[in-house]
Order: structure tokens, then C-alpha cells, then sequence
């Protein structure tokens, strides 16, 4: 029965060349769109290596100094008539106000203070990303260095090619090694074999290539950085303050909590920082952070918003839409095209019921071609996906983001393919299921 | 076979009312072949339309193989209709994007058989047409009369008790017209099955076991 219907949803394809090739331009188009779509949400928030434990990070990046104040503005607002006074409603305005000194963190107070969580499984401290030009034969280039500790391995799940990664002792001993990406590794010395052991000259000191981990393009710089340094051989004496620094904090929670809970200890955390160290720039009173999910913080490097959460829904939004208009118009568009179509068919309906068809028969049938010509639609998008996946990777246009084509990728654009098919043909076939035989049969069109 | 009782139907529009029929009452033996006859409109393509379940009438019973229907829109009528009953057009109303073997097999696809013996019973249904030879072809590579020839296939494919044909020869010439009449009347003496035809043609009428006439929705003789 189903092959019946592929045949003839093939055949009909055929027939109506200008239709199959309106429809399967429009099919193809979006699909294609969407595909893309997928693959950014996918290379960007889903959990492929090495976000692998994305959905359990806690993110902080920002130290607020904070102080209030209390204003008084007085407002004079009286009436005079005849140089008598008629009206007087002045009055007065107190008003708060605080001000925020924002930056990343020094060192010393992630270590101290925010190392040791009751939900955190993982703390890692880091300096995202430092970029430094590097000269090779003489050409520059720009290597963004991550300054780490051993936990950032624990957390971000990169895929190890070669070697190892440094350890606690190594940092406290200001081992002057370094995990290179497998594409820097390239590069720097032109090829990525044997790299292991020599050595990169990197902001005037050479340090000893010890692990070779694959590089993954993303737009947040701490998740594919290019070199991973110890971060004990970053210069700690230029941070601003006791407060203040270079580091931001990321966190992995433990299972079974939740991040909110880990955000409360964080937030907590704050009040037992002491707040007399000589270096507090004068009039500060408290320290606020504002701790995020890999998702809010990341719709927050795109939209800044002060409140993440903020960010992420309007980035939810924007992507919500960017797919309402992508999908929900064309849909539209193929139900109507489809429509008519099938209302060309009312005759054939009218036989294949006075033979026997009911109406789920008739439903499956429309939607069984409209998925035939939805999967082929597919595959064009599908074609056109990967050409302009692959110019987005070459020409670099969504920042450092490399689009990926994983297996989940894959999987999701086949469901939405499918999913597409069935949603634009239910509603013309339900429509033609309803058809009495007798008029559609008067539809003399065979 | 099938019993008709005060049936009645009205066409409603907004501004006019139509009596198709009025007050039919018929009964059709297992394995008669009647006609139906009456100048156009009279009702007759109505009549044949309510008998095979194709329309509900305003009022009245209908007993078909035993069975009183009621719901024509359920799965149960559908199936009915497919195993039961077997239909002939006038215009044909084969599957233009079907070949000829497709279109026969038609019915058979709303029955759960094998594809490899809806193959064997469409074949053989076309064979006893006369158009095995024709089998991959499409229905616009057909005369009219191999088009309702492979109608008549598809009407039998399933072996129905009734078969219902509305102006079967109408739009062929004598020659093709007899050949179908002669396949028809084949069909009813050899197999028993019950037919129905609504015919405009007394020589094709004549033929038949029993003539009713129909004259503005009212059986006459
Ligand atoms: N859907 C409809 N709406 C309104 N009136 C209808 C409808 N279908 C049929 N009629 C009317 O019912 C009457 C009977 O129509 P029917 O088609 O049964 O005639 P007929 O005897 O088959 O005619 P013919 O020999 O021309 O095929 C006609 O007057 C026709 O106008
Ligand atoms: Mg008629």
C-alpha cells in the first residue's frame, strides 16, 4: 500500500513539473535554513564534545563592587498670579541609586572564596582568553591563550589526540608546558605530527608542547581556546585589586542539584569576602555576583543584558521567530499550493472512496506524497545546508563558530524534514478526506 | 439483495428545492439484472448513487446484502463498499497517474492482502476483459471502450456481489457499447452477480432481465 503510494506520489511529481518545482523550491529553501539553524543551535548549545557537561556549568566572568547612594532632588513648582501665590506644590524627590564597578576576578578570591561550593563537583579558574601574536617564518599571527588549571580539563571535555594535560603540580611549580589545539599545532609548525615535546615561543617565553587536543571552533573563546597555559605563568601582579583581576570562575554542579542552587551559594559567597582590604577603591560597601548557565551567559555575550536570564529570552525569541519566519510562512505557503493540488485530485478521491477508501486511507495517501516530496525537498535543502555551512566555516562569518555536521545534526534535520512533510500535507488532506463522494465524483476531471 | 422503502431525496439550496425522488420503493433479487431507465434528470443517476451507498437519501430505509446503513460516512460503510459492491461510470474515472494494472488493482489496496496476490487478482480481472495485453499502459494511451473495459475490471477485481453502472455504454459507440453489454451480461449469468445499469439506450435495456422507468423522481413502470 505505502509503495502504491510513493509510486504515485513519484508520478505525479512528474506530471506537474511547474508544481513540484514551485513546491520544491520553497521546501528546499527552508529546509535548507533550518538545517543551518540546527547546526549552529547544535555546534553552539548542544552537548557534542567538548560541551559534553554544558547543561551542568554554572559560569561567573564578573566581580560587581556596588554602592548605593540616596538622592534628594527638589522640585519647585509654585504658581503665582498678580504676584500672589495661588499654587504651590513643590516638593521633594528621594531617590536611590548604586553604582557598579564590574570586572573579572583577581585570583586570589576565586581561589579563596568560591573554590570550595557545596554543589560544585568541578571548579576551574581560568583567564579566558589572551591573545598573543605570535611570529612564524616571519608571518604574524594570533594565538588566544587560555591560562587554566587542571579542573578546566575536567569540565571542558576536550578530545585528547595525543599526549596529556598538565597537573596540580606542575602548576604550582610554574611548568613552563603548554596543550596545543591540533589546528595551532598546524599553525605554528606546519604540521600537527610530532609535535609533542618541542617547543612554543609564546609571549617571550618558550614553553614545551606536553598534549595535542582537537580543535573545535566556538564563538565562546574559553570553550576552544588555542594554547591551554598552567595559569601560574600568567603575570597575577597586574591585577587591578584584592578584588579585581583577569579570571573568570566555571563551575560544574554536582548531579541532582540544581544550578540555582549552586548560583545561591555563589551569590552567598560574596558576603564573606572581606570588604577592608586597602586596595577597595573608596566608597564601595558590597560585592555582588551574578553567576549564569552556559545559555544564559552565552545569550549574554550576544545581547548584553545586566540580568542573563534576561538575555537568554530574548535570544530565545529571536531564535523562535528567526524559525516562525523561516518555517511557519512556507509552510503556509505549501499547504495552499498543496491545497489546490490536491483539489485537482477531488475526482480521483471520489473513486478511491466509492471503492472502498475511508478517510484515514485518503489522509495517509495526501500525506504519504507530501512526504515523498518533502524528503526530496529535503535533500536539495540538505545540499544546499552543507554549501553554506561550509562557506560560513571557510569565511569565518559567525565569528569563531564552526558549524558542525554531527550525527545529532543529522538526526534532527531528517525529524524536521519529516515533521515538515506531515504538518504541511495533514491539513489539505484532512480538507480532502472530507469530500462527499458523490460531488467529488461530479467533478468530471478524469 | 437490495430493498429500497419510501425513498426520498431533496436537493436544497437557498433559493430552490429539488425532488430527485420521491417515494421509491424497489427490490432487487440476488443475481438479477435490471435497468434503469427515465429521460434526463429524472433522478436515475440518484437512485443508482443511493443504492450503492454513495449518497444518503432525505428518508426512507435501505437494505443492502441484509444490511440496513445508516452512518456513510463510517469505516464499516467503506468496507462495504469494498468488498460488496463494484462501480461503472459513465466518464470512466480511471486514475489518469495510475497504468492500467494500477487503476484495477485499486480496490484491492483497501484490503489487507499481499501486493503479490493483488498483482494475480488484477491480472486475471484484466484478462477476462480482454486487455492483459494492456496492462502498462496509461488510461489516456486507451479508446474509450478499452477504458471501460479496464473499468469494468476494476468494478470486479474484488469479486462483488453487486455491481452498479450509470450509463456504462453512454459514451461509446454500438459496436464498443455491445461488447460491453455482452462482458456485463456474461458477468450476471455466469457468476451471479447482481447488476444494476442505469442505460438511455431501449436495444441495451432489452437485454436485461427487468426495466424499470423512472419520469420526475417517481417509478412509472
Ligand atoms: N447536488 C445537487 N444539487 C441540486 N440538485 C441536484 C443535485 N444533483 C442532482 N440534482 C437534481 O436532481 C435531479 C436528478 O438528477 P440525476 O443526476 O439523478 O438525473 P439523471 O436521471 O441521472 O439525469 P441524466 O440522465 O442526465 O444523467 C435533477 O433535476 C438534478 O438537477
Ligand atoms: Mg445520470
Amino acid at each position: 500500500m505505502i509503495s502504491n503510494y510513493i509510486k504515485l506520489a513519484w508520478r505525479i511529481l512528474g506530471r506537474k513539473k511547474f508544481f513540484t518545482f514551485i513546491s520544491l523550491f520553497g521546501i528546499s529553501f527552508t529546509l535548507g535554513i533550518l538545517m543551518v539553524i540546527l547546526s549552529f543551535l547544535q555546534s553552539e548549545l548542544g552537548t557534542d564534545k567538548p560541551l559534553t557537561y554544558k547543561n551542568d556549568f554554572v559560569y561567573l566572568n564578573t566581580l560587581s563592587l556596588k554602592t548605593d547612594f540616596f538622592d534628594t532632588i527638589v522640585s519647585i513648582d509654585t504658581t503665582f498670579l498678580n504676584d500672589e501665590m495661588v499654587l504651590d506644590s513643590s516638593f521633594e524627590i528621594k531617590g536611590t541609586g548604586s553604582m557598579n564597578w564590574n570586572s573579572e576576578l583577581n585570583n586570589g578570591i576565586a581561589e579563596e572564596y568560591l573554590s570550595d561550593l557545596e554543589s560544585a563537583e568541578e571548579v576551574s579558574i581560568f583567564i579566558p582568553s589572551s591573545e598573543h601574536d605570535v611570529y612564524v617564518n616571519g608571518v604574524k599571527q594570533t594565538f588566544s591563550a587560555l591560562y587554566g588549571d587542571p579542573s578546566y580539563w575536567n569540565i571542558i571535555d576536550h578530545q585528547m589526540l595525543e599526549g596529556r594535560v598538565f597537573d596540580q603540580k606542575e602548576m604550582d611549580a610554574v611548568a613552563k608546558v603548554l596543550v596545543v589545539s591540533d589546528k595551532s599545532a598546524e599553525n605554528y609548525f606546519g604540521t600537527k605530527e610530532g609535535v609533542l615535546g618541542k617547543e612554543m615561543f609564546i609571549d617571550g617565553t618558550n614553553y614545551k608542547v606536553i598534549g595535542m587536543y582537537a580543535h573545535t571552533g566556538k564563538i565562546m573563546p574559553y570553550v576552544s581556546p588555542d594554547i591551554v597555559i598552567p595559569y601560574t605563568n600568567a603575570n597575577l601582579d597586574n591585577q587591578d585589586s584584592f578584588y579585581h583581576g583577569f579570571f573568570n570562575v566555571l563551575y560544574k554542579k554536582k548531579k541532582g542539584v540544581s544550578a540555582d542552587k549552586l548560583k545561591e551559594e555563589i551569590v552567598y559567597a560574596a558576603t564573606r569576602i572581606p570588604m577592608d582590604h586597602p586596595s577597595k577603591p573608596e566608597g564601595y560597601e558590597d560585592i555582588v555576583f551574578r553567576p549564569n548557565t552556559y545559555d544564559e551567559d552565552y545569550a549574554q555575550a550576544i545581547y548584553y543584558e545586566r540580568e542573563a536570564s534576561k538575555s537568554y529570552s530574548i535570544m530565545k525569541w529571536i531564535i523562535i521567530s528567526l524559525i516562525a519566519f523561516f518555517v511557519i510562512l512556507p509552510t503556509l505557503n505549501l499547504i495552499n499550493l498543496n491545497v489546490s493540488r490536491i483539489m485537482d485530485r477531488s475526482s480521483e478521491i471520489g473513486v478511491r472512496k466509492a471503492f472502498g477508501a475511508h478517510r484515514g486511507n485518503i489522509i495517509s495517501q495526501f500525506i504519504i506524497e507530501n512526504i515523498v516530496q518533502t524528503i526530496l525537498g529535503g535533500l536539495i535543502g540538505f545540499g544546499l545546508a552543507l554549501a553554506l555551512i561550509n562557506m560560513i566555516n571557510k569565511g569565518g562569518y559567525l565569528m569563531n563558530a564552526r558549524l558542525e555536521l554531527s550525527p545529532k545534526f543529522f538526526m534532527y534535520s531528517f525529524l524536521v524534514t519529516i515533521l515538515f512533510g506531515i504538518l504541511s500535507g495533514l491539513l489539505p488532506a484532512y480538507k480532502m478526506s472530507k469530500l462527499q463522494i458523490v460531488n467529488a465524483l461530479k467533478e468530471n476531471k478524469l | 439483495m437490495i430493498k429500497l422503502k419510501n425513498i426520498k431525496k431533496v436537493y436544497r439550496t437557498k433559493t430552490i428545492e429539488t425532488t430527485a425522488l420521491n417515494d421509491i420503493d424497489l427490490h432487487v433479487p440476488k443475481g438479477e439484472f435490471l435497468s434503469i431507465m427515465g429521460p434526463s434528470g429524472c433522478g436515475k443517476s440518484t437512485l443508482l448513487n443511493i443504492i450503492g451507498l454513495l449518497d444518503a437519501p432525505s428518508d426512507g430505509n435501505i437494505l443492502v446484502a441484509g444490511k440496513s446503513i445508516k452512518n456513510y460516512a463510517s469505516k464499516e460503510t467503506s468496507r462495504f463498499r469494498n468488498e460488496k459492491l463494484g462501480f461503472i461510470f459513465q466518464s470512466f474515472h480511471l486514475i489518469p497517474d495510475l497504468s492500467v494494472l494500477d487503476n484495477v488493482e485499486l480496490p484491492l489496496l483497501y484490503r489487507s492482502i499481499s501486493s503479490k496476490e493483488r498483482r494475480t487478482l488484477a491480472e486475471e480481472a484484466l484478462a477476462s476483459v480482454g486487455l492483459a495485453n494492456r496492462k502498462s499502459h496509461f488510461p489516456s494511451q486507451l479508446s474509450g471502450g478499452q477504458k471501460q473495459r479496464v473499468a469494468i475490471a476494476r468494478a470486479i477485481v474484488g469479486n462483488p456481489e453487486i455491481i452498479l453502472a450509470d450509463e456504462p455504454t453512454g459514451n461509446l459507440d454500438s459496436v464498443m457499447g455491445d461488447e460491453i453489454m455482452g462482458i456485463l451480461t456474461k458477468l450476471n449469468k455466469e457468476e451471479g452477480t447482481t447488476i444494476v445499469m442505469v442505460t438511455h439506450d431501449e436495444r441495451m435495456a432489452k437485454k436485461t432481465d427487468r426495466l424499470i422507468r423512472l419520469y420526475d423522481g417517481s417509478q412509472v413502470a
